[in-house]
Parts: structure tokens; C-alpha cells; sequence
């Protein structure tokens, strides 16, 4: 073969698998981005959830049902974290836990005392909301 | 929608005089500097070109409304300053250096002192 032939053969191979690399990690990186933008999204509806069962103003406070609830938000938040590929979507899990254990703190201490009201639950809700768009960067 | 937008303002607008109002009635002198130190930022804040600044406005005055018509104490009021805090840590965070401090004025500082003034309202 022609040296020149197989210099260009060797060029063309070499961008083949740089363009083919960037492809596959462009497809790799959407693919994760929208699994841990899902993640988010379960998070949410699960605070969402939790909000709507046990700020309800007037409901008999079940603290072992609290507490349940409590254990198993924590435990989804953690598995978040571990299984979060975007590191720098750590930070931004570990304040979403955060405040997720902010509002069963607010929550158990009013509840207990029976002193939930409406607009604590809708505003309670806002919040969530808010911060789980931010999460998302929306 | 014009006639949406128009609503929405004349909300607004009847939500700030319902607010100034209150803030009017208090006549403890100790907190009147910071009454009007709160009052002067919260409008700066209010037309702010920073949407979440805005919004941090928005949201502190529709809380201030409700715990002077006690739908929620001043415990869920702090609650919510605390939220409001973390949530826009980052975000100041995230603001070149020389926007930071013009921020944290109208975003954590006015938060800081709502605490003082939403006691004097109840």
C-alpha cells in the first residue's frame, strides 16, 4: 500500500473512533441526565405525598405511621445519593434530603400538637415545589 | 390575557396596602427602624431584574399576610424563612462577586429581618 494511503487510512480510523467515542458518551451522559432527573421526580411525589398524608388539619397524629414514613423517605434519599452518577448533582440531593427532614421536623412537631392548618399544608407544598424545580434547574 | 394581567395586579397591589397597613399599625418604637429598613428593601426586592428575587419577595409578603391573619403561626413562619434561606443559598452563591452582596441584601438580610418585624405583628 501506499504510505500515503495508509497515513489517511490511519487518520480516517482515528476520527472514526474519536467521532464514535463523543457520540456514545453524548447519548451516555443524556440518558443519565434524564434517569437522575426522574429520581428527582419520584423524590418529589414522594415528599408531595407525605405532605398530603400527614398535614391534614384536624387528622389524629400516628406518630409510629410518622416515623415509618420518615425512615422510608430518608432511606429513598440516600439510595439517591448513592446512585447519583452526576456528582454534581450530589449536593443539590444532599439539600433535598435536607430539607426533606426539615419538613418531618415541622411536621411531627405540629401534628403531634394538632396544630396543622390549611395554609401551613398549601404552603408547605409551594415550597416543595419551588425547590424541587430549582433542583432541576427550571 | 389582558384582563388575567390585570387581575393579577390589582391582587398585588391590595395585597402590598394589606401588608403596608398592618405594618402602619405598629407602634412599638423599638422595631420602627427596621420596619422601614424591611419596608425599603422588600420594595427594592420587589422590582428587582432577579425573577427568584422577586419571587423571595413575593412569597415573604404573602407569609407576613398569613401570619397576621394567624393561618399560620409565627413557628411555621420561621419554618418557612429557614426554607426560603437554604433555597437561595446557592443560588447567591452562583452570582458574580460583585452581585453577591446587592443579592444577599434583598434576598437573606430582608429575611432576617422579617424574623424581627412578624413579631411585632402579631
Amino acid at each position: 500500500m501506499n504510505p500515503n494511503a495508509a497515513k489517511n487510512l490511519i487518520v480516517r480510523n482515528a476520527f472514526l473512533c474519536a467521532a464514535a467515542i463523543a457520540i456514545t458518551s453524548c447519548g451516555t451522559a443524556t440518558f443519565s441526565k434524564t434517569g437522575s432527573d426522574a429520581r428527582i421526580e419520584s423524590l418529589r411525589s414522594f415528599q408531595l405525598a407525605f405532605i398530603d398524608e400527614f398535614a391534614v388539619p384536624g387528622k389524629r397524629f400516628n406518630a409510629a405511621a410518622f416515623e415509618a414514613k420518615v425512615n422510608e423517605g430518608n432511606a429513598k434519599f440516600q439510595q439517591a445519593i448513592a446512585e447519583e452518577k452526576f456528582t454534581a448533582r450530589r449536593p443539590v440531593l444532599n439539600d433535598l434530603a435536607a430539607q426533606f427532614k426539615a419538613d418531618a421536623a415541622h411536621l411531627r412537631s405540629k401534628a403531634s400538637r394538632g396544630k396543622v392548618t390549611p395554609a401551613l399544608a398549601s404552603e408547605m407544598k409551594k415550597d416543595t415545589n419551588k425547590i424541587y424545580d430549582h433542583a432541576l434547574g427550571r | 390575557m389582558p384582563s388575567a394581567g390585570k387581575t393579577k395586579r390589582r391582587k398585588s397591589s391590595r395585597k402590598k396596602s394589606e401588608l403596608d397597613s398592618a405594618l402602619g399599625r405598629v407602634s412599638d418604637e423599638s422595631v420602627a427602624a427596621s420596619m422601614k429598613e424591611f419596608q425599603d428593601l422588600l420594595a427594592q426586592a420587589k422590582g428587582d431584574t432577579s425573577e427568584l428575587v422577586r419571587q423571595n419577595a413575593k412569597e415573604l409578603e404573602e407569609r407576613l399576610v398569613l401570619l397576621k391573619k394567624r393561618k399560620i403561626d409565627k413557628e411555621d413562619f420561621d419554618f418557612f424563612v429557614e426554607n426560603q434561606k437554604r433555597d437561595l443559598r446557592a443560588f447567591i452563591d452562583s452570582q458574580p462577586a460583585q452581585a453577591q452582596e446587592r443579592t444577599e441584601k434583598l434576598t437573606l438580610h430582608v429575611l432576617e429581618i422579617a424574623a424581627r418585624v412578624a413579631i411585632a405583628l402579631i
